[in-house]
């Protein structure tokens, strides 16, 4: 065991370390409470049930939004982007996505597009990372039906002007679809005032809660076609899946240990508030920008305004490998962190690092100032030693 | 011989969606699987007494629920119980 393995600098690959409660949660569902939700009729099921709501509740809550039965589990953001994508979009649309976008955007898209069923414009970026919004006025077509929004790049942290982009959707009449896996317990979303038409999040990073949790937010009159059907532990006879949300998208088994665990993450959002989360994140981004900064050698991407990105900074070191980078970081100082493309190749492309990629630092709620310090003078070693 | 009744729900979120919303109303009720002689789609209904059914109905109603049937069972002893269908709109 290292014992320098515990500097966590990858918290949008996901969150490190959660609120002691979440796993407390986690553990609890599966030891005292697992009966499975929506099946028998017994204690056990109907605890498993009444835990599911409450979250949905809670996810409903941090949203703004008024019906839980809008909020549908899925696995984690991809999983939520995929059932908006392949359940929304029908033959002859044309849809159209940032070049920010993850490959969770990128690849199912680009499937519905290499079978010919779609077309789609990408609207591209500037080299801090953001959405050419001129060009987004002209991109629309006819048949134009969906604008994907990265509400917060994982590769500079970038925030997209969300309420410029979703107000040009709508007055064509273009429903908008936002991924805020990157946004989601960090900035404050509210899809009534915002006007979210379809919203997917992820629980294991900024909702600080386990891997294999996430969902969506379906707005009233937006139907989706299901992309899995099977048990629901209701209207069994029939072999039609339940038309009603939010079981008309939910399919099999839920994940109970994992949904009590987001639940706690949740909690301690509440508890501790968005906006004072969202400052102290901001804070740190603020105080390792400024530090990156003033070393030479490096390129740092992204805004150089904290107050435009979530915490999270790209950077790459003259003539030196980045996996390098990140290699010795591990090895040699105990510094985990993100090196390459990050799933997401167009933003790469935006900002001139594709293919080699960039090292990506993301600190989180937990992150203290003198992790960063240690950080710093990690990175000032290695310019040190790979520059002579 | 004791009645109870019943109220059942096209899908479970509903069956908890109501317990959530009546929680904190003056009516004792109560989660339980659905008894045999009753068809529903969903595994859990709401048991209440037959003198509450219309008033948790109307609330639950107001509350954009989604319900499926209401019911009356006559229990008598291990026997299994006779189940009426209420129409509660007269």
């Amino acid at each position: 065991m290292n014992k320098k393995l515990n500097l966590y600098f990858d918290n949008a690959a996901t969150s490190w370390p959660k609120p002691e409660a979440v796993y407390g949660a986690a553990e609890r569902q599966m030891r005292e409470a697992c009966g499975n939700p929506g099946r028998s009729g017994h204690t056990r099921t109907l605890e498993a049930d009444r835990l599911i709501y409450r979250t949905r509740e809670a996810i409903g809550r941090l949203f703004n939004i008024p019906d839980p039965a809008r909020v549908v589990f899925a696995y984690n953001a991809t999983d939520a982007l995929n059932i908006v994508i392949k359940g929304f979009l029908e033959k002859g649309d044309h849809v159209l996505y940032t070049a920010m976008d993850h490959n969770s955007v990128l690849r199912p898209l680009g499937r519905l597009r290499r079978d010919q069923l779609i077309t789609t414009t990408i609207i591209p970026c500037s080299f801090q990372g953001f959405p050419d919004l001129e060009y987004l006025e002209s991109a629309y077509q006819p048949n134009t039906r969906l604008l994907v929004i990265n509400h917060a790049s994982n590769v500079t942290g970038t925030i997209a002007p969300l309420k410029e982009m979703i107000d040009s959707a709508h007055k064509r009449g273009v429903k908008v679809l936002v991924d805020t896996a990157q946004t989601a317990g960090v900035l404050p979303i509210d899809v009534q005032n915002d006007h979210i038409d379809f919203l997917a999040f992820t629980g294991h990073k900024g909702l600080l809660g386990p891997t294999g949790t996430g969902g969506l937010y379906v707005s009233p009159g937006n139907d989706l076609k299901p992309l899995r059907e099977g048990g629901t532990g209701s209207q069994s006879e029939l072999d039609i899946h339940p038309e009603s949300m939010p079981e008309r998208l939910e399919a099999g088994t839920m994940n109970s240990a994992g949904l009590a665990g987001l639940l706690e993450g949740i909690n301690f959002i509440f508890d501790v508030g968005i906006k004072e989360i969202q400052e102290s994140e901001l804070k740190l981004r603020k105080y390792l920008y400024a530090k990156l900064q003033s070393m030479k050698s490096l390129t740092l991407y992204g805004p150089s305004d904290s107050n435009q990105a979530v915490a999270v900074i790209s950077f790459s070191i003259e003539n030196t490998d980045c996996g390098e980078i990140g290699y010795i970081l591990e090895s040699s100082y105990g510094i985990l962190c993100r090196t390459g493309l990050h799933c997401a190749p167009l933003a790469h492309q935006a900002m001139g690092t594709f293919p080699e990629g960039t090292v990506r630092l993301s600190p989180g709620f937990f992150t203290r100032e003198e992790d960063i310090d240690h950080l710093v003078h990690a990175i000032n070693e290695i310019i040190r030693f790979t520059t002579g | 011989m004791v009645s109870s009744c019943y109220i059942t729900f096209p899908t479970t979120f509903f069956a908890i969606r109501a317990e959530s919303v009546l929680k904190n109303q003056p009516y004792s009720f109560k989660m339980v699987p659905v008894p045999r002689s009753i068809s529903s789609s969903c595994g859990t209904a709401l048991r209440c007494s037959c003198d509450d059914i219309s008033a948790l109905k109307n609330i639950l109603l107001q509350n954009d629920l989604e319900l499926e049937g209401f019911y009356r069972l006559e229990e008598s002893g291990l026997k299994t119980p006779v189940a009426t269908t209420l129409d509660l709109d007269h």
